[in-house]
């Protein structure tokens, strides 16, 4: 163990003088509808989001931090890659006892040009702590590792409004939010270590995109969680100025403990300084066993965002999650949260959150700090 | 190529015009024509680009026009209007980019960047309905002091004492002889749509502030 931590510091030593030598904008996010970017692909490489920035969206990621000056793109069109450090310090208390959390990550994220139809990317995690979805009765985390391979992707862009992708990757998801313990992903299989083996497209126009896929096993689910499956997500621009997206998700995956069918709505919409984020997913879930168990799941996101500054955006959060008989849950959660970009390198998080279950009445608070930065030309 | 995201649009000075006309209608007798002027309107714009999913948005909630209004027998009669958009209150949301249209599509070759303007020597309105008016403005847009021919068709409503002017045009920037902007690959398309949407009370005989509604 001692050995794995020595590790982490050395990596950590690395990215922090990275970060120094070189420059690199922070990563997008779907708040930036509020000034109309629609999707993610405007400003990432990967249609999807997440992963590196294509040269627009390191400009537009240059001028929406607090420095806010012009990007000098790199002459070299083939190969975009960074290192980027994340380190998450968190505490929770739940009124009888409280933890402390430290999970630093460093993650090198790579797209190369193969052509001019063709490429490959992929996006590494070593980390210094595990962060693994809730481990539930009905739906086993699946296994952390130290060292991850979150996305290795061979990518076909026959024309710019379409792509196919296969490989390993998160599945696509609604409003698509970078925070993946919030219940609309934690709860479908969108945490940090689910990335199954799959084939996606991606077909997108000025006022909608669909992106259809096909999936199994990543190859680290526990025994009987291996899951194959399909579904779609499709989303268009209600009144077509880039600022009102609605979407749809579907999705269905069988394993052999036991299947599930989501079907989610979700929606995007910006209003200058201001906008909304919206998710709301309901699963119906078998579970095999002595008896089989049928069983639905419903989870629901809303946040109001306020960009005080560009650089500057205040968040409030409210959560619900609510699972049937057998497996009852009933969840509430508030959070409070301010993202700030102090260079077109480092970001920082803090908030603060609340979670009431609402069965057993218990609260707990919880207070996270999280620092980002970004490096590489 | 120089780079910039956003543009501005005096045809935001036009629905201002348009607007004024229809309150004064409502107001004035036949013959003596009336000054209108008009604060605080509102014009946007959008221009796509050669990627899909991303278009530019902008706005100013500062645009300001004045003109005489008088009643003929073919409907409201507006004459010598002016309309101005300053600049400096067109805006994308986005800072940097704000800068560089300003640098790249307003300022003249000698660093000055004077207000949009629409300035028209006369239009007549006619009457939709008891409560719709359309008035065709045909005059001259100056963007960074160089004039074309521009024309407006505004819709006007009343309802009440409210009045509200809505209408749409379209600038294109190389007959102005204004480089497209790119930035970073992504290329804006040369015309850029214009829209305008005004609202005003009539206060007793002479209304003369307008507000915007934003977009």
């Amino acid at each position: 163990m001692r050995g794995v931590t020595a590790m982490v510091f050395r990596l950590l030593t690395l990215a922090i003088t990275l970060v120094v030598l070189a420059s690199r904008p922070a990563s997008a996010l779907p708040t930036m509808i509020r000034i109309g970017y629609m999707d993610c692909a405007s400003c990432h490489i990967s249609p999807q989001g997440g992963g590196p920035l294509n040269a627009y969206g390191r400009g537009i990621d240059e001028a929406q931090s607090l420095r806010a000056q012009d990007y000098q793109p790199t002459p070299d069109r083939r190969l975009t890659h960074d290192v980027r450090l994340v380190l998450q310090e968190q505490g929770t208390w739940n009124g009888q006892t409280g933890t402390n959390f430290f999970r630093p990550r460093l993650m090198y994220r790579n797209a190369t040009n193969l052509s001019r139809a063709l490429r490959v990317s992929a996006i590494v995690t070593a980390e210094g702590a595990d962060a693994p979805r809730p481990a539930l009765s009905y739906d086993p985390a699946a296994r952390p590792s130290t060292l991850f391979v979150n996305t290795a992707l061979l990518h076909y862009r026959p024309r710019e409004s379409l792509e196919f992708a296969i490989g390993r990757d998160q599945l696509p998801s609604g409003v698509n939010l970078p925070d993946l313990a919030i219940y609309v992903r934690s709860r479908n299989r969108l945490g940090y270590y689910d990335a199954p083996t799959q084939l996606k497209m991606y077909w997108g126009a000025k006022r909608y995109h669909v992106m259809p896929f096909v999936y199994t096993a990543g190859g680290n689910e526990p025994a009987g969680e291996a899951e194959t499956g399909g579904g779609t997500l499709a989303e268009f621009d209600l009144l077509g100025h880039s600022r009102t997206v609605a979407g749809l998700t579907v999705q269905r995956g069988t394993a052999s403990n036991g299947d599930r069918r989501m079907v989610g709505a979700y929606a995007r919409v910006g209003f200058g300084r201001w906008g909304v984020l919206a998710e709301h997913d309901i699963t119906d879930r078998t579970r095999n066993g002595p008896t089989l168990a049928a069983f639905t799941q419903a989870a629901t996101y809303g946040q109001v965002f306020w960009a005080v500054r560009e650089w500057l955006v205040a968040s409030g959060i409210g959560e619900r999650l609510t699972v049937d008989a057998p497996f009852e849950q009933r969840l509430a959660a508030g959070k409070a949260e301010i993202a700030a970009r102090l260079s077109s390198q480092a970001t920082i998080v803090v908030g603060v959150r609340f979670e009431r279950n609402l069965i057993t009445r218990r609260l707990a608070k919880t207070a996270v700090v999280q620092t980002a930065f970004k490096t590489v030309k | 190529m120089t780079s910039t995201f956003v543009w501005s649009r005096p045809i935001a000075a036009l629905a201002v015009a348009v607007f004024a006309v229809t309150t004064f209608a409502a107001a004035q007798s036949a013959d003596q024509g009336s000054l209108v002027e008009v604060k605080n309107g509102t014009a946007a714009f959008e221009v796509g680009t050669n990627v899909g999913a991303i278009s530019v948005h902008g706005k100013s909630n500062d645009l300001t026009a004045r003109l005489r209004m008088r009643q003929s027998p073919e409907g409201a009669v507006l004459e010598g209007i002016e309309a101005a958009v300053p600049v400096k209150s067109l805006g994308t949301g986005m800072g940097l980019r704000d800068n560089h249209m300003r640098k790249y599509i307003f300022t003249t070759s000698d660093g000055q960047q004077p207000d949009v303007r629409f300035s028209a020597d006369k239009a007549v309105c006619t009457k939709a309905d008891a409560r719709q008016s359309t008035c065709e403005l045909t005059g001259n847009l100056a963007i960074r002091g160089t004039e074309r021919p521009f024309t407006v068709v505004l819709k006007v409503s009343e309802d009440g004492d409210t009045l509200r002017a809505v209408g749409d045009g379209k600038v294109t920037l190389s007959a102005y002889g204004i480089e497209r902007p790119s930035q970073l690959g992504v290329t804006t398309e040369d015309n850029v749509k214009l829209r305008f949407d005004l609202t005003a009370k009539q206060t007793g005989s002479r209304p003369v502030a307008t507000s915007g509604r934003r977009q």
